[in-house]
């Protein structure tokens, strides 16, 4: 029985080979998306997954008014391991703060993320260094660890795992360190190192002031969040009150609690930070899934067009005998295959396809892989489309009645039209959607890249460099006058400055007073020529000058921004408190772009002095254009006299590249929904193509007559296309509304932005519109050219 | 084996009821050969279909075989279907994906018959009605006489102990349609196959032992045919 089912099958099939091959050709299209679709949200939703203690760990964060964190003190890690007993082990990490340089001989080896970690943090974050994980102890303070390709690089020749001497810095610092062995780095994690630095205890001589450490728990089993959460907010108002250095009032204090965030957010949608990253992955995960149904609805709506085909089978086998179910059998058994070789097909296109998808999103997958979840995911998706193509079809085919069908004058085209014509609008619908969105989204793009962000980030070079250029002195810090001096004789280089942070990058945040109103304002700490080398530009007063004195000791500029949060009238000449220094304002620059278009520009203060400040080490350089290749040679070349401390290890990178950064999400964003949307549209039109085809084929007996009544070839056009053209326009009308929501939510996620222009939606309509009139009219001039006798002859 | 008591059919159109059949009450032997005669759009094809339970009548009872099927759900009366029916139709209705020997195999697997019993079921079948050659072409490479041979032997394969045929030869010639008249008169007489047919012509009527005339929905004669 089954084998017959599967000839009459194939041959059912191909018969119909220029419907089927459509059919089976745009399900393999839109399941080869859907996944690699699957697979990218498996990866990014397993990270961590392999920790054996996935499930217990929390990082504990800390939610000021103005923002949340991950950074809190270290000492607290002690506090909580003894007064809670439901937390079973409490561990410390530090990230490396600056990039650090690694030396063996010649072997040259940059490092950006050296991880402090402690024994503790090692064991909850299963972080295992080669030859296993030991405390140090006695004489070694630290045990180091650096993955194994930078090993590699270190010591080519080297074959075993023993420790090696190492030295830190450029070569004339001195500095050396033994490498306890090699580590491999897990890039499915949250925690992705050039290599570890493990201690026994780590900030034990940190105080409650300095916010340099993130605590990660490990839980006993079944323990309360909620309720330990609120315990742990109790314990740091606590402790902060009995360490007051910063002198917090209660009010201040009380409006400062803790977190805990579990391991499993903190890739996607941490507390502290946004959840743009999970937001983006379902979006993602929905249009593979849209992209799916649009091709599965293909496999119904043909199926059921076939369905007076079928119908008189239904009968015939009916009387033999047939049971319904076992007619539903072999319908789904149809639909099963067909779906068997898209599957297959599918994943010959996935793994053509995927050196570009990783590429875009910056992961390495790979279909074939022994423990990869696909092998049950593969079935699981196979069975669903042949369900969600297949179950409606075979229950309307089955479901003939054979009294019905074997009168001879059957037809299902009445019967199924409303769900079929539903169906079809339902996928332009979709198709309208994607089309309006990628339109926006594009819009938007190129608003971002045309508008001012208000400062100039090309020909200005950002040099990495170790040298710390505070004011006041910290860590042995040196006077940047000296290295401008030098850098300002080598020929194109027109401006040189250092600050703590780069526009693009994160800015520090501290508590500043004006006129007896406190807040929370970014704060960076500049050199002269900070303004000039990235031209901002200034509102009132005046920029940094070396002729003023006062500047290196209490001159402050502040922008637009921050001018209004305090909301001070006549800025220039008023004092604005931070850090025990009233700083004089003395200019206003213009509001900057420092963080793209997402967030709002920021409230922010620039200082050359700051005894709060951070690490003033990013040396920005602006450079003639045409210059510009002499002047980095030239720089190269001199940097171990003009900055001994970095030596030969001379590091730069363009700043508008490193800007440019900030877009690269959005970039992507519009690559995956343009790849979306022309596969929609393409699948979508595919399924209207064979559409039409069979509606034509089933009309032509009908043109024929017409013809014969004297119905010209326009008019005839004009007929088949009617009802599609209906179809599309209620498509379009369905979907605006849709996309207005969808799209200004996107456009909401920007700070700045474009309003909803309404082009796209008549771009949309026009698009559908002029598509379906092509795809229907090829079908339909078949019909149209042919003799009409001949169509009548066969009855 | 049939007994139709009282059989009426309406189809309700705007409140307006339009009977197509009334107070039909026949009884039908086993062994029988029936013909069903009348007018176009007296009732004949309405009447065959009820007594096949393709449809249901408005109002009566129908017992088949001592049992009453007015009623019946689904799965009891494919099992007649399977065990006792066979349909023979006009326009043939062989199934197009399938060949001769396929057309003919298929009620023998739904009624669950060894490989071998059907296998054997099926070349007799072939060789009774002379189309061996033909058992691996589709229907549509196969005159329409050889269709309805095709059709009948489908029917007969089931080994069923009556026949409804809705016009077997009404789109066949003459030659054609006598060659299976004289099918249906042999399976009658030596096989003892009950048939019921509806046909228009007195000719074909004459092979059966029995004529019902409709008119208007009502059985206005029913008679003996005498050899
Ligand atoms: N679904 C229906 N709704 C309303 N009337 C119907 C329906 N089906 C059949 N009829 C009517 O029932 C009547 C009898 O139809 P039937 O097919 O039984 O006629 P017939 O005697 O077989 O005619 P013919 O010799 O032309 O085949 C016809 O007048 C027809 O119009
Ligand atoms: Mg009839």
């Amino acid at each position: 029985m089954f084998r017959l089912n599967l000839k009459i099958a194939l041959r059912n099939l191909w018969r119909n080979r220029g419907i089927t091959a459509i059919n089976v050709g745009g399900l393999a299209i839109a399941l080869a998306a859907f996944i690699l679709v699957t697979m990218y949200f498996t990866y990014e939703t397993s990270f961590d997954k392999s920790n054996p203690n996935y499930k217990n760990v929390y990082v504990v964060g800390v939610s000021y008014p103005e923002f949340k964190t991950n950074y809190i003190a270290a000492p607290f890690a002690k506090a909580i391991k003894q007064t809670y007993p439901e937390v079973e082990s409490v561990g410390l990490i530090k990230e490396g703060s600056f990039e650090l340089t690694i030396k063996n001989g010649k072997n040259t080896l940059f490092t950006k993320n050296i991880l402090a970690v402690d024994y503790n943090a090692a064991k909850i974050l299963n972080i295992q260094p080669e030859n296993g994980l030991t405390k140090p102890s006695g004489e070694v303070e630290r045990l180091n660890y650096l993955s194994k390709e930078s090993m590699q690089t270190l010591f080519p020749d080297k074959k075993d795992n023993k420790p090696e001497m190492v030295g830190y810095g450029a070569s004339n610092s001195g500095i050396t360190v033994v490498v306890a062995g090699s580590i491999r780095s897990n890039e499915h994690s949250n925690f992705v190192f050039d290599g570890i630095s493990l201690a026994a205890e780590l900030g034990e001589h940190d105080n409650y002031d300095m916010n340099d450490y993130s605590i990660f728990l490990k839980l006993k089993p079944n323990v309360n969040v909620a309720n330990l959460e609120k315990k742990i907010t109790d314990l740091y108002r606590y402790e902060l009150l009995k360490n007051n250095t910063s002198k917090k009032s209660t009010a201040e204090l009380k409006a400062i609690s803790t977190f805990l965030d579990p391991l499993s957010n903190l890739h996607l949608r941490p507390k502290a930070g946004n959840d743009m990253p999970y937001k983006t992955l379902i979006a993602l995960s929905v249009l593979g899934f849209l992209i799916l149904v649009i091709a599965c609805i293909n496999f119904t709506n043909l199926s059921i067009a076939q369905a007076a085909n079928r119908a008189k089978e239904v009968g015939v086998k009916k009387v033999m005998g047939a049971y319904r179910s076992q007619l539903t059998l072999q319908f789904l058994t149809e639909i099963f295959i067909q779906c068997f070789v898209a599957t297959i097909l599918a994943l010959i296109l996935a793994e053509l396809v995927l050196p570009y998808f990783n590429n875009l999103f910056q992961v390495g997958l790979s279909i074939w892989q022994v423990d990869s979840d696909l092998i049950w995911q593969l079935p699981l998706i196979l069975s669903l489309i042949t369900l969600i193509a297949g179950i409606y079809p075979a229950m309307v085919l089955s479901g003939f009645k054979p009294a019905l069908v074997l009168k001879g004058n059957f037809s299902t085209s009445k019967q199924n039209s409303w769900l079929r014509n539903g169906l079809l609008v339902f996928q332009f619908c979709i198709a309208v959607v994607f089309i309006i969105g990628l339109l926006i989204i594009n819009s938007q793009l190129k608003y971002m890249r045309s508008q001012d962000v208000g400062f100039n980030s090309s020909q200005v070079v950002y040099i990495k460099n170790l040298t710390l250029f505070n004011n006041p002195v910290k860590f042995g810090s040196v006077s940047f006058n000296p290295v401008r001096d030098r850098l300002l004789k080598i020929p194109g280089i027109k401006s040189a400055t250092v600050a703590s942070f780069i526009p693009g990058g994160q800015n520090g945040i501290n508590s500043y007073e004006v006129n007896a109103s406190k807040a929370n304002i970014d704060f960076v700490n500049v050199d002269f020529d900070y303004f000039e080398t990235l031209d901002i530009k200034l509102k009132e007063g005046r920029f940094f000058l070396n002729t003023f004195k006062t500047d290196t000791i209490n001159s402050a500029i502040i922008n637009e921004s921050a001018v209004a949060k305090y909301s001070i009238k006549n800025p220039v000449g008023q004092t604005i408190r931070g850090c025990g220094i009233d700083y004089k304002i003395v200019g206003v620059i213009k509001d900057f772009k420092t963080q793209g278009f997402e967030s709002i520009v920021q409230p922010t203060i620039y200082t050359i002095k700051d005894p709060c400040g951070s690490y003033k080490t990013q040396i920005l350089l602006k450079i003639e254009e045409n210059k510009m290749a002499d002047a980095l040679a030239a720089l190269k070349a001199q940097w171990p006299q003009i900055n001994p401390k970095d030596g030969e290890d001379f590091r730069y990178e363009f700043l508008d590249e490193l800007y440019g950064k900030l877009f690269k999400k959005q970039e992507q964003l519009q690559s995956v929904f343009f790849a979306a949307a022309l596969l929609t549209i393409f699948i979508a039109i595919l399924g209207l193509f064979a559409f039409a085809k069979y509606i034509t084929n089933g009309r032509i007996k009908e043109i024929a007559v017409r013809k014969i009544l004297g119905a010209s070839d326009v008019q005839i056009f004009k007929l088949i296309n009617s009802s599609f053209f209906i179809m599309v326009l209620i498509a379009n009308v369905i979907s605006w509304p849709i996309a207005y929501i969808l799209t200004k939510k996107w456009l909401e996620t920007f700070a700045y932005r474009i309003d909803l222009p309404a082009m796209p939606f008549v771009s949309s309509a026009l698009i559908t519109i002029l598509l379906t009139v092509i795809t229907v009219s090829i079908q339909a001039k078949k019909a149209v050219k042919a003799n009409p006798v001949d169509a009548l002859k066969y009855e | 084996m049939i007994q139709l008591n009282n059989i009426e059919k309406y189809y309700a159109n705007k409140g307006v009821k339009s009977y197509i059949l009334r107070h039909v009450t026949t009884t039908i032997k086993q062994g029988e050969f029936v013909s069903i005669m009348g007018p176009s759009g007296a009732g004949k094809s309405t009447l065959l279909n009820i007594i096949g339970m393709l449809e249901e009548p408005t109002y009566g009872t129908y017992e088949f075989l001592g049992e009453d099927v007015t009623t019946l759900n689904e799965r009891k009366r494919i099992e007649l279907y399977r065990n006792h029916i066979g349909f023979v139709f006009q326009a043939y209705h062989l199934i197009d994906e399938m060949t001769v020997y396929e057309n003919i195999e298929a009620p023998l697997l739904y009624k669950k018959i060894g490989s071998s019993e059907r296998a054997s079921r099926i070349a007799d079948l072939l060789d009774r009605f002379n189309i061996v050659a033909k058992k691996d072409l589709f229907p549509n490479q196969l005159s329409g006489g050889q269709q309805q041979l095709v059709g009948i032997a489908r029917a007969l394969a089931a080994q069923p102990s009556i026949i409804l045929a809705d016009e077997p030869t009404g789109n066949l010639q003459s030659a054609q349609a006598d060659e299976i008249m004289n099918l249906f008169k042999k399976l009658n007489q030596e096989d003892g196959i009950t048939i019921i047919q509806v046909t228009h012509s007195e000719k074909n009527a004459t092979y059966g032992n029995r004529i019902l005339h409709i008119a208007d929905g009502v059985v206005k004669d029913d008679v003996k045919v005498i050899v």
